[in-house]
């Protein structure tokens, strides 16, 4: 899917200006008409192109509409022989065919664009026959290699550079026979430097790109060995295309810096580690330009199995960590060349995701026993900037690789050091900023969809007892005016957190007095956030404390301008409406419609009247709010107290109906809370707690945001997909709405971490693949597979197909990272993507949808 | 010269800013852009701008054809970044134009523009490289929330990246949609930045890339005639031509990014529209070799492992 362009432009049908009809020149002086075909432009050989371009070489070719055969195959003569005629036709004698050619064009701007691109490559042809004459009797058959000589050079070339594809391989082939061939290269290229014979010298860059993009695994073997490398690198300084000379090899002689903090003792190490430097540098800077994408991932995949080499070898080298551990503790060592090693201990860390999956928690587990994080609480401390990115960094990296690994730490530590470090990074102003990497930290311990437990909700009970304070105390100190940013980030930390605390939400909410309208906007989504979690309890809470009035405030003062402020309050709007939120449509109503009566003349308020006017007519039972008289209880009482008690009174319930879930599950973190205030140390209690919470989930483990999200999210597509529309009010609502109700209220917090992002939060999804740019074929084959197993977003399944020859390896990483990353709300959620994609190609969806 | 006009010159010069420079323009930003509506307005003349997809100096070549902002008004049709060696040189500027001219240039947002789409196509793994963190990623990733969805030139012609929405049939439908968010997989926000046109569908249909639809003329000829517009401008498909024009001049694509990934051998074009929406495409070529800088990715000169 993403979007090879040029790809699917040449997989789609093609389009009518492609289309051309071949004729010849017969004997009799007659043109032969020889079939309508298709002419595209690319560059790829693989596939069926107009115009195909190999190195320097391009052709002319048509495809047969029908068969798709090749009509034509016409390699591009630096000759003027072309004609255009007519602006649809293209003529020229043929030295091949010995007779003159013509293509026939169905549209005009086909034509021209062809006549363009001959041109144009004539113009090429030209320039770069200028060093050497290019040979154009080429055997077809390929047998041997000339001698590697001065003088051979041309030939060579012109059998690298205009090989067909058959006879690449074949040259491979040969390449690979001949044990000296690079060798003997490579001593051509030191005496071609030595005589400053720069048309040798260029000759032979063109034969070592020409090689190297034949992308032969046994062919990198050689070259990228430690004896060749180099030469190889000096012989690309030579671009006859780029005026000056590069330098390559002093850059990586003088420039490049190997920091071997401990040393190695094993040469295959060093060698490897060298090696993966070089050719990346290769990759990125010598060929960043030639490189196609096939090429590329080959080189990838070259670096990141040597990763996992280097990696496991010293992961195998007990000596090894643990003088690493013991430097980084010892108090003699420099505060250099700690740094240092805190540098190498997160490039240690992020290159273990070369390893495969089931290799790579081992590690993180031994650095965990060695005591890493008390190496990275030191770093957090210091007045380096530099290291407290570097700790941060590896944080996150821990995170992504188990939450429950960090967590674990933050339970035994007895001081919350760490956590209190993080909080207080959050808050500081760091100049560079680092808040976004504290925010992603804590909201990956706080946070959690794919994970539950007994350690995260200790840490959030002592994130609440301690921390939520503080941050509470930045939103309303800077109530008047103050760092934004920082207002915001630390507004996403709470969003995660507001249940119960009620009065965080009025304090959050007074973010919409704020001169920011992106701040008042978030307050909105925050509200919006919470509503959509259906909680009763908190929806009579708004209604109660007329919460909604400063949105509708804001909303009024922000006055007709259509902003970001008034789509989401218009949105929090349609939303209530279509959740048939009757308590808060009615009390928006009664209590705002004399302030929103301006607004009256957009259709969303339509609408929101009709319903409310709806919920007065029919006073029927309703499905969602029908619990006047437990309101009614719970409002007589003080707001703790009414907490817990509601949750006792549900937990009575509890086998009863599912229905009666929603409360009982949300109000456990009140309690939790509650242990935690009353009882410190609450390790015992929390612990059974816990396992309450957990058999909870087991019990009711529906993919917890799938229902949700369907309904907030579809709202759109479900009214103009008729098919969606038909299933959803009437045969879904029974069935589906009890789902929901569960999916929804079975995991409390985590659903309402997980929708709470706002999305603001995806800032800090994506640190997972932190430095580690290249994703290597074999994991990401593993990972498709499991990300396809777990049903993620349509996209990523659909991606690679397409996309897989324009790009590096299509990393599934962004897919991967949907199963973990549960900021991405709303949309990322588990839906199925099987689920949806028959629904909307299915038959009924070819009705239009207009 | 003020610090934004400095700024300018240097992005100009393809000089990436500082971390801090890149967050404190972002905020600039982001209160200009959470004023913009879903469908901003914009005057003409206008000259609008397919993608860009980080070829800077391609994009250099575009402000030499069609003039420079803000003496010529600008619509950008999204896709900024990606794809290309200075998504962060060319997203920062058109940004940068945007805080010091906002009237002058319109961003709206491609489907590039957005988190998970740049972690696999480059944008990201440039930040990391260029800044040593991903916190430039952050901070633009963050903006690309508060960019419109689509826009509307003297309520006749209606611009937007991918194409149109079956939940979308009329442009006030637009409003409710609250766009500070991760660009959605499915839905109406979704659908404004994926679609495509396609010939051989008749009405609405699926979408090879897995998210969008692919709509026919029908469904475009019901929409214009529904919101009364005369065309609907989009880009999001390479077209070698650099525009293609589709459905009997209903809708037209706009592309701007000359050889496409260096390589795709496409002219591009962008479309300027004077004061009586009178229309004029100009096509470019892809600046020459030597005008380029040596490719940006630069590695860090000290290794470890």
């Amino acid at each position: 899917m993403v979007f090879n362009y040029s790809l699917l432009f040449l997989v789609k049908p093609i389009t009518r200006y492609q289309r051309v009809k071949v004729y010849r020149l017969n004997d009799d002086g007659k043109w032969d008409d020889q079939g309508t075909g298709h002419v595209t432009v690319d560059y790829l050989e693989m596939i069926a192109y107009v115009i195909i371009q190999r190195s320097e070489e391009l052709a002319l070719f048509v495809f047969d509409e029908e068969d798709n055969e090749t009509l034509l195959s016409h390699r591009i003569s630096p000759d003027d022989i072309y004609r255009k005629q007519e602006d649809t036709i293209i003529s020229w004698r043929d030295s091949e065919y010995c007779t003159d050619l013509a293509l026939s064009f169905q549209e005009n701007t086909g034509c021209s664009y062809i006549w363009e691109h001959i041109c144009k490559v004539q113009r090429n042809m030209h320039f770069n026959s200028l060093n050497h004459e290019t040979f154009h009797t080429m055997n077809n058959e390929l047998r041997e290699l000339p001698a590697v000589e001065l003088s051979t050079l041309p030939i060579i070339l012109k059998i690298v550079t205009e090989s067909s594809l058959a006879d690449q391989m074949q040259l491979t082939e040969l390449i690979l026979n001949d044990q000296a061939f690079f060798q003997k290269l490579m001593d051509l290229f030191r005496i071609c430097e030595d005589l400053e014979n720069v048309d040798g010298l260029h000759m032979i860059f063109k034969i070592v790109k020409g090689i190297i993009m034949l992308n032969s695994p046994q062919v990198f073997e050689k070259i990228f060995g430690d004896e060749l490398i180099i030469d190889i690198i000096g012989s690309l300084e030579y671009d006859p295309f780029v005026p000056q000379v590069q330098q390559y090899r002093k850059f990586l002689k003088e420039q490049a810096v190997f920091k071997e903090v401990i040393p190695f003792k094993n040469p295959v190490v060093l060698s490897k580690i060298h090696q993966t430097y070089r050719v990346g540098y290769l990759k990125d800077v010598v060929l960043a330009r030639v490189l196609d994408d096939a090429t590329v991932a080959s080189l990838n995949s070259i670096i990141h199995s040597n990763n996992a080499i280097v990696i496991s070898l010293l992961k195998d080298d007990s000596t090894f960590i643990q003088e690493l551990f013991a430097r980084l503790r010892s108090p003699t060592t420099s505060a250099e060349s700690k740094k240092n090693l805190v540098y190498f201990l997160h490039e240690f860390c992020s290159l273990s995701k070369s390893l495969q999956m089931g290799q790579q928690l081992p590690i993180f587990r031994d650095l965990m026993n060695e005591g890493i994080v008390d190496i990275i609480t030191d770093a957090l401390q210091s007045e380096d900037k530099k290291i407290v990115l570097m700790g941060t960094d590896i944080l996150i990296l821990f995170l992504n690789q188990d939450p429950n690994l960090l967590r674990s730490y933050v339970v035994r530590q007895e001081e919350n050091l760490l956590l209190g470090l993080l909080v207080k990074g959050m808050i500081t102003d760091f100049g560079e900023d680092m808040h976004c990497q504290f925010l992603e930290i804590l909201r990956s311990l706080l946070d959690s969809v794919t994970f539950t437990g007994a350690q995260r909700d200790t840490i959030v009970e002592t994130f609440y007892e301690k921390h939520l304070g503080q941050l509470i105390d930045v939103i309303i100190l800077s109530c008047p005016h103050d760092e934004a940013s920082t207002v915001k980030w630390l507004f996403l930390i709470i969003c995660r957190c507001n249940f119960l605390l009620n009065n965080a939400i009025d304090k959050v909410l007074l973010l919409t007095q704020r001169r920011e309208k992106y701040l008042v906007a978030a307050a909105v989504r925050f509200v919006r956030t919470i509503l959509s979690r259906h909680d009763e309890h908190l929806i009579s809470h708004f209604v109660k404390y007329s919460l909604l009035k400063s949105i509708v405030d804001a909303f009024v003062a922000n006055g007709n301008r259509y902003n970001v402020l008034n789509s989401a309050v218009l949105e929090l709007f349609e939303y209530i409406r279509k959740e048939n939120l009757k308590l808060l449509v009615k009390h928006i109503v009664d209590s705002f419609w004399n302030q929103l009566v301006k607004f009256e003349h957009l259709p969303s308020l339509q609408s929101f009247k009709v319903k409310y006017k709806q919920f007065l007519e029919n006073c029927g039972p309703e499905t969602n709010v029908n619990a006047p008289d437990r309101r009614k209880r719970i409002d007589e009482r003080a707001l703790e107290k009414e907490e817990e008690d509601y949750f006792n009174e549900e937990s009575d319930e509890e086998d009863t109906t599912s229905a009666s879930h929603p409360q009982k599950v949300q109000s456990q973190p009140v309690l939790s809370n509650g242990v935690a205030v009353s009882c410190p140390s609450s390790r015992p209690r929390s612990g059974g707690l816990v396992d309450y919470d957990d058999e909870d989930d087991e019990d009711y483990r529906p993919p917890p945001r799938k229902q949700t999200e369907t309904s907030e999210d579809d709202e759109g597509s479900m009214e103009s997909l008729g098919l969606k529309r038909k299933l959803t009010p009437k045969e879904k609502e029974p069935g589906l709405a009890k789902k929901q109700r569960l999916g929804k209220s079975s995991k409390p917090r985590d659903s309402v971490f997980a929708a709470l992002c706002s999305t603001l939060s995806q800032a800090v999804l994506p640190s997972k693949k932190t430095a580690n740019a290249m994703h290597l074929s074999t994991q990401s084959g593993e990972e498709n597979h499991i990300e396809k197993e777990s049903g993620s977003p349509r996209s990523c399944d659909n991606k690679s197909p397409n996309e897989g020859n324009l790009r590096e390896k299509e990393s599934p990483r962004n897919c991967s990272e949907y199963l973990h990353s549960p900021s991405d709300n709303r949309q990322l959620s588990g839906k199925d993507p099987r689920s949806l994609l028959p629904s909307k190609s299915s038959p009924e969806m070819a009705v239009n949808g207009s | 010269m003020s610090d934004l006009d400095r700024q300018i010159e240097q992005l100009k010069k393809c000089e990436p800013l500082k971390e801090s420079e890149v967050k404190a323009l972002c905020l600039k930003a982001m209160e200009i852009l959470v004023e913009e509506s879903n469908v901003q307005r914009v005057d003409a003349p206008v000259t609008i701008c397919g993608d860009i997809h980080g070829q800077f100096y391609d994009m250099k070549e575009l402000f030499k054809v069609g003039g420079d902002c803000p003496k010529t008004n600008y619509l950008f049709l999204g896709d900024f970044v990606d794809r290309g060696f200075y998504s962060v040189e060319t997203f920062l500027l058109l940004l940068a134009l945007k805080v010091r001219y906002p009237d002058r240039i319109t961003l709206i947002r491609g489907n590039h523009e957005s988190r998970q789409i740049t972690q696999v196509y480059g944008f990201y793994d440039e930040c990391l490289r260029k800044y040593g963190s991903v916190n430039v990623w952050r901070y633009c990733t963050e903006i690309f929330d508060y960019l419109s969805l689509s826009a509307l030139i003297e309520n006749k012609i209606f611009s937007v990246h991918g194409g149109l929405s079956p939940a979308i049939s009329t442009l006030d439908q637009i409003r409710t949609i609250d766009r500070k968010q991760e660009v959605p997989h499915d839905g109406a926000m979704c659908d404004l930045l994926w679609s495509d046109p396609e010939d051989i569908v008749d009405g609405w249909g699926l979408s090879p890339r897995g998210a969008g639809f692919l709509f026919g003329g029908s469904v475009v000829t019901s929409f214009n005639h529904t919101n009364s517009i005369d065309y609907i401008c989009r880009a999001h498909q390479l077209v070698m031509e650099g525009y293609k024009w589709m459905f009997n001049n209903q809708i037209v694509t706009v592309w701007s990014a000359p050889n496409y990934c260096y390589r795709c051998g496409n002219v591009a074009a962008i479309l300027e529209l004077d004061e009586n929406l009178n229309k004029q495409f100009r096509v470019f070529d892809a600046a020459p070799q030597e005008s380029r800088g040596t490719p940006a990715k630069k590695p860090a000169p000290d290794y470890f492992l």
